[in-house]
C-alpha cells in the first residue's frame, strides 16, 4: 500500500517535501541587517528598536485578533452570500461591496471618530447616560475597522474556494441523506480550506501591512511609535529604513510560513 | 406483483428554461423491480431519475416514494436517506478515504457510532471485492474500483432503492463488467433498482422491465427481451438498431 502511495505521487513533489524552501535566506539577510546595524551603531539604531518594541506588539497583536475575526466572519459572511435566502444574500452582497467600495483609511477613521459620536447622539436621544458618555477604545475600534473591511475581501475568497469544488460532491452529500449545513460542514468546506490557503495567506500580509494605518487613530503600533521617535530626534531616514526592515521581517517570515503551509497540504493525501 | 409501489411518479414535468425536459411521466416501480431506462441523450432519463430524489425541482406533477410526498424539506431529507443514488462521474469525496467514504453519513445522517459504522463499511467493501483498499484515498483507484465504493457508500444507508445514473458511462472497457456484477448480485438480492443505462446485458439479465425515453416522454416499456428484439414503435425500433 505504501508504495502504490509513492506511485500516486507526481514527480518533483519530493522536492517541495523539504521544510525549508529556497527563500529563507532572503528573511536571514534582512535579519542580518537589522542585527548589525543595531551592533555597529547603537546610537541611532539600537536606541529606534528599543523605542518601538511595544508598537512592535500592538502591531502584532492587533493584525492577528483582527485576522481571526475575519476569518470567522468572512466565513459567515461567505455562506449568507451563498444562501438559498434571497434576504441574507442581498444583505451580505450589500456589506460586501459597501466594504469593498471605501477606502479602509477613511473607514478606520469613521469607527473612530465619527461612530463614537453618533452612539453618544443615540444616548443623547435615549436620555441613556452610559451611553451619552460613551469613549471608544482606539484598540477596539481599530480592530473592528480592519475586521469589518478585511472581512468582506475574505468572504470573496471563502466564496471563490466553495465554489471551485465540483457540484457533484454537493449532489453526493445529499444525495446520502445530509443536510446543506452538514454537506458544507464534512464535504465542501474540507475540499475548499485546501483551495484557499495560499490566498487567505496572502491576506495576512496585507492585513499586517495595512495594520499601520490604525496608527493615525491613536493606536501605538509600529508606525506611530516611529513617528513619535522622529519627532523627538529628527532623524528621518534612520528611523524609517529601521521601521522599514522590522515590517519587512515580519511580512517575509510570514510569506515563507504561508508556502510551507501550502506544500504542506498539498503534497498530503493525493 | 399487486402490491403498493414503492415509487410513483404521476404526470411530471419538468423545464429547463424554455426547453421541457419532462413532458408528463407517468411511471411506477415496485418493491423489488428492476427497471433499465434508456434513451437517446437529452431524452430526460437522467433527470427523471434525478426527480426521485429531488436532486431536480420539477414544475408539475407528483413524485410519491415509500409513502412520502417529494414536498417539504423534511420529507427530501427522510426520502434522501432511503433512496441511494450512484452517478456516472462517481462523485467520492476526494479528501476521505475509502473507509471514511462509506461512513461520513452513517455517522452524521444515521448517527451510528465510529466502530459500527466502520463494521458496516467493512462488511460492504467486501461485498464489492475492495476490501484492502480501505484506507488508500479515491484518487488511488481505478474508475472500477472508484464505482464499486460508490455504490458501498450508498448501501451504508440501508436504501430501500437504489438508483444509477450511467453507472458504467465513464468507465474503460475492461472495468465495466467489474460493476454490473456487483450491480446483478444487488439486483438477485432482490433490491429495488432503477438503472439508466444502454447496458442490454445487464437488461437482459437482471431488469424486469425496460423502458424508452424520448423527448421527455415514456415511448415504450416491456420485459428486457420483448422490448430488445421485438419492439412495437417505429422509435424504439430507430434506437436500438443505433445502439445495437
Amino acid at each position: 500500500m505504501q508504495a502504490q502511495k509513492e506511485l500516486g505521487k507526481k514527480p518533483g513533489q519530493n522536492v517541495s517535501d523539504r521544510r525549508v524552501d529556497g527563500w529563507w535566506w532572503l528573511v536571514v539577510t534582512v535579519i542580518g541587517i537589522v542585527i548589525l546595524l543595531a551592533a555597529a551603531h547603537p546610537d541611532p539604531y539600537w536606541r529606534i528598536i528599543r523605542f518601538v518594541s511595544d508598537g512592535v506588539l500592538v502591531t502584532v497583536g492587533v493584525t492577528s485578533t483582527a485576522f481571526i475575526l475575519t476569518l470567522i466572519i468572512g466565513l459567515i459572511t461567505a455562506l449568507g452570500r451563498l444562501s438559498r435566502n434571497k434576504l441574507i444574500r442581498w444583505l451580505t452582497t450589500i456589506y460586501v461591496e459597501v466594504a469593498r467600495g471605501i477606502p479602509l483609511l477613511v473607514q478606520l477613521l469613521f469607527w473612530y471618530f465619527a461612530f463614537p459620536s453618533l452612539i453618544q447622539s443615540f444616548g443623547h436621544w435615549l436620555h441613556y447616560e452610559p451611553l451619552e458618555r460613551y469613549l471608544a477604545n482606539p484598540f477596539a475600534m481599530a480592530i473592528i475597522g480592519l475586521t469589518f473591511c478585511y472581512a468582506a475581501y475574505m468572504s470573496e475568497i471563502y466564496r471563490a474556494g466553495i465554489q471551485s469544488i465540483p457540484k457533484g460532491q454537493n449532489e453526493a452529500a445529499r444525495s446520502l441523506g445530509m443536510s446543506h449545513y452538514q454537506a458544507m460542514r464534512y464535504i465542501i468546506l474540507p475540499q475548499a480550506i485546501k483551495v484557499i490557503l495560499p490566498p487567505v495567506g496572502n491576506e495576512f500580509i496585507s492585513l499586517l501591512k495595512d495594520s499601520s494605518l490604525v496608527s493615525v487613530v491613536s493606536v501605538a503600533d509600529m508606525t506611530r511609535r516611529g513617528r513619535e521617535f522622529m519627532a523627538a530626534n529628527f532623524i528621518p531616514v534612520e528611523t524609517w529604513m529601521m521601521i522599514a526592515l522590522l515590517y519587512l521581517v515580519m511580512t517575509l517570515i510570514s510569506a515563507r510560513v504561508v508556502a510551507w503551509i501550502e506544500r504542506k497540504t498539498q503534497t498530503e493525501e493525493r | 406483483m399487486k402490491q403498493q409501489p414503492i415509487i410513483h411518479i404521476d404526470n411530471l414535468h419538468k423545464h429547463f428554461g424554455t426547453t421541457a425536459a419532462l413532458n408528463g411521466v407517468d411511471m411506477s416501480v415496485y418493491p423489488g423491480e428492476v427497471v433499465v431506462i434508456i434513451g437517446p441523450s437529452g431524452s430526460g432519463k437522467s433527470t427523471l431519475l434525478r426527480c426521485i430524489n429531488r436532486l431536480e425541482n420539477f414544475e408539475a406533477g407528483s413524485v410519491i416514494v415509500d409513502d412520502i410526498p417529494l414536498t417539504t424539506a423534511e420529507n427530501i431529507n427522510a426520502i434522501r436517506t432511503e433512496v441511494g443514488m450512484v452517478f456516472q462521474s462517481f462523485n467520492l469525496f476526494p479528501h476521505l478515504t475509502v473507509l471514511e467514504n462509506v461512513t461520513v453519513a452513517q455517522k452524521v445522517v444515521r448517527k451510528r457510532s465510529k466502530p459500527e459504522a466502520a463494521d458496516i463499511a467493512t462488511a460492504l467493501l467486501e461485498k464489492v471485492g475492495i476490501p484492502e483498499k480501505a484506507n488508500d484515498y479515491p484518487g488511488q483507484l481505478s474508475g472500477g474500483q472508484q464505482q464499486r465504493v460508490a455504490i458501498a457508500r450508498a448501501l451504508a444507508m440501508n436504501p430501500k432503492i437504489m438508483l444509477f445514473d450511467e453507472p458504467t458511462s465513464a468507465l474503460d472497457p475492461e472495468m465495466i463488467q467489474e460493476v454490473l456484477d456487483v450491480m446483478l448480485q444487488l439486483a438477485h438480492e432482490g433490491m429495488t433498482m432503477v438503472v439508466v443505462s444502454h447496458e442490454m446485458g445487464f437488461a437482459r439479465a437482471a431488469a424486469d422491465r425496460a423502458v424508452l425515453m424520448d423527448e421527455g416522454i415514456i415511448v415504450e416499456e416491456d420485459i428486457p427481451d420483448v422490448l430488445f428484439s421485438h419492439p412495437k414503435k417505429d422509435r424504439t425500433k430507430a434506437f436500438l438498431s443505433k445502439i445495437l
